[in-house]
């Protein structure tokens, strides 16, 4: 079972590599706008990130246990520099510049949460219940404290203004928070709350946030602004029909209609090209890699482990909906990579490293 | 068991969008897939409108008009030859150029080339009528800026141009785009972020002839604010016509509110010509050696003259150099050091009033002496000389009032006695924007440290509130009335050099000053003066560049208050 889960992991994340480099190609090809350094960087970003992946995987991935929260502090730090000194691109400040190297840390945020989380929670045990003092202790220890750990990253990130990256952290604490036990009571009225509160939060979003969610509701009111992102990505997606226009064959992609179509809405340069079959195959590769995340934590025999397996799976899980759900219109365009897929150094080391981790915490379960 | 649950929610969720995947891909792929064949989407954009530009009496100073402009679709235009055979002809052009035109500015098969712009009503019509027979041809109508008063305010309103590359990179993000058109210069260029509307535009399924089948969506262009100003289209006329194609400038101000009433600045040129076709004409604008585009109101720097003798007047006496009794002997020269430096007359003995009156330079040669270089530079700054009035216009100079350091450091020279001769009445190193002695004159007319010349009167509705802090200047009130009696002198005085303003019905104070420059043309000619008793109490400037002596500007000045008078503006 253990060689088969690795396995499968390292088939199905070459196939997700090898989906995304054929599409940057394709995306790269006859166009002086998005040039051709964009593939040619991100092979060789996708070869170190195989690399990074095979020696993790034999790394113990364990010791990631002491090191937790001194990896998150580190993080928030560089949060807060990137705040205060980050480049700006489109607008936003999500990139520090070490070197010639922009690095984001917001997406190193993703891993940094991860693991406090499931440090945290794995050493919380759950008491019973007796008194009203007792209630309020098990409360914050159990779900109060843990939130705090998310939400103050949140905060920096939002305000970069980074809001697919902010709310993916609140959707792993969700998903951490119910693996890990905590009692359902702790979290529905929480969860409850925060739906009542969501419309006051309209007043803190960015006016191009604002826009961007009312297009996702009605695509057609500003057709030369957000909308016109959806309504040609639904077109590039609908006309690739069941076998797709073929390689470079996409006149959506090839004809410069699809905007950001090397990184957030690299998916619908897939669906326009390879299909329904090309693009439900690769949708397919990207199950199987979370499915084997979550048959890792089931297997895992330490609660911290569990938890980073669930969390990371979690994460997969949660970026390749909403992209792939962003660009068929079925959800607001926020801003989320296809991990392995879009062009982006940050987002592919990251996703390579939590696969690596993946992989080490398979390979480690009967030694431990 | 909660595992369980999360990887059912996850599985569930996969199901959702390869659903997604699945309806649009399979159920609606056809549909899709026909609109992506023809790239039938096709965005039109609608400009929006410039905002207009009013004077104070709400006449029009710019305006937009209807334009038409033919343009061609690429990947329609199935057979060139054809087509640009027919443009050719009905255009009369050379099919050459239009064909390199098109080829030059082609950017995507979808996006419309304009291949000549701002054609007749005529031709736009037939071409429309025959639209059907050459696919691709198309006549887009367009608004144009319109000037209706041409050069008379040709530099308060400027002109506008194509946006181009470097400011689209800065301005991108307020919303200009590649088609915007932005102020060069003037108003235009001052309050470009509220003349400037929001471009719209249409969505639309076209079929592959290009026409529309279906609108997909529609953002209606927001027009740009208008914007009313406090110039007077009646003073500009008048001052316009009373510089008879001088070279030079006319200011006029309001003096209570400090609104600018006129500003003229000749030669001038016609913001037209940078919006119709013809770009030679505005090209050649930029090369003509009279400087044309300059707006020598706010933008030239010639010597001040005499009139530099006002801060002189001041510094004698607040620092107690002289009083209004002090005399001097005027020869008609002042020798120093064997050199002898003229004045225009022999004035024999005059005192204070008389000198200012009469610009005896020897009396003012004797008071520079003894205020010395370093409190004449401080008091002409304090006056505001040698920094900018702060007008809502853009390029205004600073000028520059030169003292002993200053001259040691640019020039590396000293600073001998003659120099200071020569400060004192305004010629050598000083340099001054006809702006700003009108603003010293108000500053002295009103007796008011804080003068802003402004031209903006609203913003859309809304008028602009104009609440500058009315304070006094720190001079003693007794030495401004001597310094202004001075001023009425010139005026009333049988000698006075600006007897010629001496008109029934208009009390007229002020000083003339002729700047002599090097190189052997004639002498600037100055006359800035105000009308503290007229209906409209105004204060104003005439300059002309090369204009002989002061004679010639009190004599505009004389022609342009005759007719403010005649029409009942004073």
């Amino acid at each position: 079972m253990q060689r088969i889960l690795e396995q499968r992991i390292w088939i199905a994340t070459v196939a997700i590599m090898t989906f995304g480099l054929a599409a940057l190609y394709s995306a790269s090809y006859q166009n002086a706008r998005v040039e051709r350094g964009i593939f040619y960087d991100q092979l060789v970003w996708a070869l170190v990130g195989l690399l990074v992946m095979f020696l993790l995987s034999r790394f113990d991935c364990r010791r990631l246990f002491s090191m937790a929260y001194i990896f998150y502090i580190l993080n928030i730090i560089l949060l807060i520099t990137v705040l205060i000194i980050g480049r700006n691109i489109l607008g936003a400040k999500r990139w520090i510049e070490v070197g010639s190297i922009n690095f984001q840390p917001s997406e190193l945020m993703k891993l940094a949460v991860v693991i406090v989380l499931a440090r945290y929670l794995s050493q919380r045990n759950t008491f019973p219940v007796f008194s009203v003092q007792s209630f309020l202790r098990s409360l914050s220890h159990e779900f109060i404290i843990p939130l705090l750990l998310v939400v103050l990253p949140m905060l920096f990130i939002f305000k970069q203004p980074d809001l697919g990256t902010a709310l993916l952290l609140l959707g792993v604490f969700i998903i951490l928070i119910f693996a890990s036990g905590v009692r359902l009571r702790f979290i529905l009225p929480f969860l409850g709350l925060g739906l009542a509160v969501a419309p006051f939060a309209w007043h803190i979003l960015k006016p191009y946030q604002k826009e961007r969610l009312m297009v996702f509701l009605n695509p057609s009111a500003d057709p030369l602004g957000a909308g016109y992102t959806i309504i040609q990505s639904k077109i590039a997606v609908g006309s690739g029909r069941l076998l797709g226009k073929g390689w470079f064959g996409g006149s959506q992609n090839q004809l410069s209609f699809l905007p950001e179509r090397h990184t957030d809405f690299i998916f619908s340069v897939i669906g326009e090209e390879w299909g329904f079959l090309g693009a439900a195959f690769l949708i397919f590769c990207f199950f199987i890699l979370i499915d084997s995340g979550l048959k890792i934590a089931k297997h895992s025999n330490d609660r911290f482990g569990f938890l980073m397996a669930v969390g990371i799976a979690g994460i997969l899980a949660l970026q390749t909906i909403i992209n792939v759900g962003m660009v068929l219109g079925l959800f607001p365009v926020v801003g989320l990579t296809l991990p392995f897929v879009s062009y982006g150094r940050s987002s592919l080391m990251i996703s390579a490293v939590m696969l690596g981790i993946l992989l080490s915490l398979n390979r480690r379960r009967i030694i431990f | 068991m909660r595992l369980k649950v999360i990887r059912l929610v996850i599985l569930y969720l996969f199901l959702f969008i390869t659903g997604g995947l699945l309806y649009l891909q399979i159920i609606r792929g056809n549909d899709y897939f026909l609109l992506s064949l023809n790239n039938s989407i096709r965005v039109v954009p609608i400009e929006s409108r410039r905002g207009i530009i009013f004077d104070r009496n709400g006449a029009v100073l710019a305006d937009n008009r209807f334009s038409f402009d033919v343009a061609v679709v690429p990947q329609e235009a199935k057979d060139k030859e054809k087509l640009f055979d027919y443009l050719a002809q009905v255009l009369k052009v050379d099919k050459e150029k239009l064909l390199k035109t098109f080829k030059r500015k082609i950017t995507a098969s979808f996006v419309p080339v304009v291949v000549v712009e701002d054609v007749s009503r005529e031709a736009a019509i037939i071409l429309e009528e025959n639209k059907f027979r050459f696919p691709g041809l198309m006549v887009r109508t367009d608004y144009r800026r319109y000037y209706p008063f041409r050069e008379i305010s040709a530099h308060v309103i400027g002109y506008i141009g194509k946006i181009n590359r470097s400011e689209i990179t800065q301005l991108k993000e307020y919303g200009y785009t590649a088609q915007s058109m932005i102020g060069r210069s003037g108003i235009e260029r001052s309050y470009d972020r509220y003349l400037q509307g929001q471009d719209g535009g249409l969505q639309v399924e076209v079929n592959n002839r290009g026409q529309q089948v279906r609108l997909l969506g529609y953002k209606e262009p927001v027009g740009g604010q208008s914007i009313g100003l406090t110039i007077d289209s009646r003073i500009q006329q008048i001052a316009m016509d009373a510089l008879q194609e001088k070279r030079g400038a006319v200011i006029a101000m309001d003096l209570e509110t400090d609104e600018v009433l006129a500003m003229v600045s000749y030669p001038s040129f016609d913001p037209n010509d940078f919006v119709s076709g013809q770009s030679y004409k505005a090209a050649g604008l930029f090369h003509d050696s009279s400087a044309p585009l300059l707006n020598r109101a706010i933008s030239g720097l010639y010597p001040p003259g005499s009139v530099f003798k006002l801060p002189i007047v001041v510094a004698a006496l607040e620092t107690g150099k002289i009083t209004p009794r002090t005399s001097f002997m005027c020869q008609g020269f002042y020798s120093l050091g064997g050199r002898s430096f003229g004045c225009s007359h022999t004035h024999g003995m005059q005192d204070l009033v008389q000198a200012i009156a009469h610009s005896c330079n020897v009396y003012f040669f004797n008071a520079g002496l003894l205020l010395g270089p370093e409190l004449i530079s401080q008091y002409a700054r304090q006056f505001g000389l040698g920094s900018l009035t702060g007008i809502d216009l853009p390029s205004e100079q600073k000028g520059f009032v030169p003292d002993r350091l200053l001259r040691k450091k640019i020039k590396n020279r000293q600073w001998y006695k003659g120099d200071t001769l020569n400060f004192s009445i305004g010629q050598g190193d000083t340099l001054v924007t006809p702006i700003q002695l009108l603003r010293m004159m108000a500053a002295i007319a009103r007796n008011s440290k804080e003068v802003h010349p402004h031209i903006l009167k609203t913003i859309g509705s809304l008028g602009v509130e104009n609440n500058s802090v009315q304070e006094k200047l720190e001079i003693n009130e007794k030495n401004l009335e001597t310094l202004k009696l001075g001023l009425r002198e010139a005026v009333q005085d049988e000698e006075g050099t600006a007897r010629l303003l001496a008109i029934q019905g208009v009390s007229v104070l002020g000083k003339t000053g002729t700047a002599e420059t090097s190189g052997g043309r004639a002498a600037h000619a100055w006359f800035v003066g105000f009308c503290p008793l007229a209906k409209t109490k105004i204060v104003f400037c005439v300059f002309l560049e090369h204009g002989g002596t002061s004679y010639n500007a009190c004599a505009v000045a004389r022609q342009i208050l005759l007719k403010m008078q005649e029409e009942q503006i004073l």
